[in-house]
């Protein structure tokens, strides 16, 4: 096991040995049992999802099985449509957020010590990892109107400062800290390929700092940077627990309405179309990111 | 992938190359503690307008910490650099007017040649046209005409290297540092591009610092060589006086290979000393100064060595000191042939002749006589 | 070593503290001798620790259900990504890259959306709401992870030492065996960890695919939390985050394995 954290040192040594892949048939063999898990539990279930958004909801039973685009159609406008619009501006706002906020962050990581990286990686990974319910608490208790801010502000004098609970600025912020994470590691990964000495060639050259980091930095963290952005968006677009607890009635998405949907109403032909929708744009996302990565790969130069 | 035969050679008239400035460098006291055992300093040093300057010394001898600290990538902790006349050591590195080029050439993969070599014009908004130009005129002076739109991935290793140069020298900074540029290339292309950055340096005039660890390249390209060992200055010189010269034992096993002998004097005259050495040969050396102590090191080049036939053993003038020996091992090295013989009681010398010439022809385990004139003997104390 | 400038490290600090912030809150509201929902920096107490293994709700959250779930998940996870991953990094077939691409799609696809698939799918058999069916969601949450980080492995150990066992007399399957898996080692420990973590933070699968008998911890904390429960909530966050951390930090050190995505 390399020693070393930096993925540099290990990638590269295993670039240089580049191991021998053997032609044959024992491969079926070992890839069988998740090529029949991911057919049984995820092609199969979500081709019934598909099938599903087709029928409508009936008043007897669960659905009515005649096929109709009726559900889709009441998507696209109306209520569901503002839904999704807001869904979407929200991951988007998130996003460009985590892109600001990520690269300090992933620029620190990629230059530090050994042992700084180890305890930045820690603090970065382990919320990570921690439920997303128990986040969205903390944030509860920070942001609330007898909260963490506004108790301090009200011990200094202020009064209470923020009345942001419940909003959809009190999401963002919510989900700015649950994918940041998300957006600083392949940026990090990114940057760690680009050597210092070009930045030190672009500070001989006359470049300040900044500069140094528009015309050097970004141009060559490029595929990170669509990594993490990718990443980003499909996890915040795509979140319940956050918008219900911090958000309430105000900040719904489109997680929100199909687990309501799913659940509550019983109507799983319209949360059906509503998760269909999510896949579409979700796929749509990875597919662009993709071909636009594709586009822009520029690796450094060794 | 050499190079020599698709680039064209690089004119050497000081005409075709863009005027650029050239400034003097004064390096005073410069120190850089890395822990209580690892110190850099104190170094001082000057180098003249237009001077090709080197640093020289093994790895870990201070010469990277000294260019970086020149260029503003290293924070000495005392000592002052300054540049015609302006201190330059409190600047952060894009203040500094200096021209870096690194020993990873470090091209931006990102840009094509001709936008690597524009990058520092348009971050000074020099207006495109005139970028244009001036970028032109670059390839052309290292010989890379035409390559303008290709990506650094697409051209060689010596290509590179230009490019990168290119680069630093189109900003007409007053003076260029070079670290150590060719180590990365292979030998026959290493050769080349030696002499393309001598005739280039030359044409241009520019001051001039080069960090290396190769002797031979230090001895071809420099005006002057300031050879280092352990984070001190030894020795700063001429290519000859460094060579011929050297102050101390560390310089003279450096640069050249060299017979060093401990001895004792035994007697001194008139400029002149005699030596016994611990393995029992007696020496007669030039000495201009007296040496201080009793127990010195003999210098003697292997080049220096003469093997004589039975006749001229018997007519030797007393300027030399001639003794017998007995070959141990002979090595053809192609244009030299080296002998290495054992004299005195335990005494071992290596001896470079030209091959073909008179004494080469020795074979293993014949009896020879070998002469050293006194001139070619330098006593060193250190 | 890189010099930061004063405000980048400012900055730094400022985004490690926003990243941190909710969960050291939660970490003090947890030991808040009061029952309200705020750091008291007044005292502390452990009465909500207490409440949580005194009740039944929680503990059992913890012990019953999410506990095995998690390490049941984490076993298959790492049994099949094996296997998958040695099929992907040592041989050579047609498609393998649509395959990769396939295999990952657990990672790409919203976890709700795979929740509420199966949850679909299973109502029509009435095989919903069962530890099998939560087990079998965050299996295939977790494979990606594991075939990750054994590939990784499997990658910078290389060809080479099973070349060797080979010339030295063994057949290709034991000298995997012998030579390549007890190297794998920590790789398989790491990726099963990643598995376990996986499951049991996991939320939005949960959310439709459990019943009221699975229920797990995170989905109880969620309840308690919407139907304003006590602190106790709080001190089941922190023991999640204690366990989660002390997971994390044991990859890190004892495995050093890299966690990059």
């Amino acid at each position: 096991m390399p020693a070393s954290m930096r993925s540099t040192s290990a990638s590269s040594s295993a670039e240089a040995e580049s191991p021998r892949t053997v032609p044959g048939k024992p491969w079926m063999w070992l890839a069988a049992p998740y090529f029949l898990l991911l057919l049984a539990f995820l092609a199969i279930p979500l081709a019934n999802l598909g099938l599903i958004s087709l029928y409508t909801r009936s008043a007897s039973a669960i659905w009515s099985t005649d096929l109709t685009l009726q559900n889709y159609r009441q998507v696209f406008d109306g209520y569901y449509f503002y839904l999704i619009l807001r869904t979407l501006r929200i991951g988007a706002v998130t996003t460009v957020c985590c892109v600001v906020l990520g690269y300090p962050l992933a620029y620190f990581l990629a230059r530090c010590s050994q042992r700084a990286l180890s305890i930045g990686l820690f603090l970065l990974v382990m919320p990570l990892m921690v439920s997303t319910v128990i986040r969205a608490f903390g944030w509860m208790v920070i942001l609330g109107k007898k909260g963490v801010i506004n108790t301090m502000s009200q011990a200094l004098g202020f009064g209470p400062v923020i009345n942001i609970m419940y909003t959809e600025t009190a999401v963002v912020i919510g989900l700015i800290q649950i994918v940041l994470p998300l957006m600083v590691m392949p940026l990090m990964a990114a940057l760690e390929k680009v050597p210092l000495y070009l930045e030190e060639a672009s500070a001989n050259l006359g470049a300040r700092p900044l500069e140094t980091f528009r015309k050097v930095l970004l141009p060559l963290s490029l595929p990170g940077l669509f990594s993490g952005i990718l990443l980003c968006f499909t996890v915040s677009v795509s979140v319940v627990v956050t918008p219900a607890l911090l958000g309430g009635r105000n900040a719904r998405m489109i997680g929100n309405e199909i687990y309501d949907q799913v659940i509550a109403s019983l109507n799983w032909p319209m949360a059906s179309s509503l998760s269909m929708v999510l896949i579409a744009l979700t796929f749509v996302i990875v597919a662009g990111g993709q071909r636009v990565g594709k586009r822009f790969r520029r690796e450094p130069l060794r | 992938m050499t190079d020599a035969s698709t680039t064209a050679p690089v004119p050497a008239a000081a005409d075709a190359a863009p005027a650029g400035s050239s400034a003097s460098l004064r390096v005073e006291g410069l120190v850089r503690r890395y822990s209580r055992d690892s110190v850099v300093g104190p170094i001082s040093f000057e180098v003249n307008e237009g001077e090709f300057f080197s640093l020289l010394g093994p790895s870990g001898c201070g010469k990277s910490t000294t260019l970086r600290s020149i260029a503003g990538f290293e924070r000495p902790d005392e000592g002052t650099i300054t540049l015609a006349g302006n201190r330059i050591d409190q600047k952060p590195p894009f203040k500094r007017d200096v021209g870096l080029v690194f020993q990873n050439h470090a091209l931006f993969s990102h840009l094509t040649v001709a936008q690597n070599i524009a990058f520092g014009l348009t971050l000074r908004k020099v207006p495109k046209a005139q970028i244009e130009q001036r970028v032109e005129g670059m390839l052309t002076l290292v010989g890379l005409s035409g390559y303008g739109a290709r990506m650094p991935s697409q051209i060689s290793g010596g290509q590179q290297q230009r490019v990168a140069l290119a680069r630093s020298l189109i900003l007409e900074p007053p003076l260029l540092l070079l670290d150590e540029p060719l180590s990365s290339l292979d030998l026959k292309l290493r050769v080349q591009m030696r002499e393309e950055l001598r005739g280039l340096q030359r044409g241009l005039r520019k001051t001039t610092i080069f960090v290396t660890h190769d002797q031979t390249e230090a001895l071809v390209l420099s005006d002057r060589i300031a050879v280092l060992s352990e984070g001190r200055i030894e020795q700063i010189g001429t290519p000859k006086e460094i060579y011929n010269s050297p102050s101390s034992c560390f310089v003279a096993d450096f640069i050249g290979s060299s017979n060093l002998l401990q001895a004792e004097v035994v007697a001194e005259s008139g400029g002149r000393v005699e030596l016994l050495t611990s393995g029992g040969l007696r020496l007669v050396a030039d000495a201009p100064q007296r040496p201080k102590l009793r127990n010195v090191t003999a210098l003697i080049r292997p080049e220096r060595i003469v093997l004589l036939t039975a006749e001229s053993a018997a007519r030797l003038p007393a300027s030399s000191s001639s003794f017998a020996a007995h070959v141990v091992n002979v090595s053809y090295q192609g244009e030299d042939t080296h002998v290495r013989v054992a004299a005195g009681n335990s005494e071992s010398l290596l001896i470079a002749l030209k091959s073909g010439s008179a004494g080469s022809e020795v074979i293993d385990g014949e009896n020879v006589h070998a002469r050293i004139d006194a001139q070619h003997i330098r006593i060193l104390e250190r | 070593m890189k010099r930061f400038s004063p405000m980048l490290k400012a900055v730094i600090v400022l985004t490690f503290a926003a990243i941190l912030a909710p969960i050291v809150v939660v970490i003090g509201v947890s030991f808040n001798p009061t029952s309200s929902f705020s750091v008291n920096f007044g005292g502390m107490s452990l009465r909500w620790y207490q409440a949580f293994f005194a009740g039944d709700t929680f503990a059992k959250a913890l012990f019953r259900i999410s506990l095995p779930i998690a390490l049941a998940s984490a076993i298959c996870a790492t049994l099949i990504g094996a296997l998958a991953a040695i099929a992907i990094v040592r041989f050579r077939f047609a498609g393998k890259e649509l395959l990769e691409t396939a295999f990952m799609l657990p990672l790409f696809i919203p976890s709700i959306l795979l929740g509420a698939a199966l949850y679909l799918f299973f109502s029509r058999f009435n095989a919903g709401g069962t530890y099998a069916s939560l087990i079998i969601g965050h299996t295939l949450l977790g494979i990606p992870y594991v075939i990750r980080v054994v590939s990784a492995g499997l990658f910078g150990i290389g060809t080479t030492v099973e070349e060797a066992a080979m010339s030295l007399g063994c057949n290709r399957v034991t000298a995997f065996r012998k030579v390549v898996l007890p190297l794998l080692r920590s790789s398989l420990l790491s990726g099963a960890i990643f598995a376990f973590m996986v499951s049991f933070s996991d939320i939005n699968l949960a959310l439709f695919v459990s019943g009221p008998n699975t229920t797990t911890m995170p989905l109880q904390i969620f309840s308690e939390i919407v139907w304003q429960g006590d602190p106790t909530v709080a001190a089941a966050s922190t023991i999640q985050i204690v366990l989660v951390s002390s997971l994390v930090l044991l990859v890190q050190k004892a495995f050093r394995v890299r966690l990059a995505f």
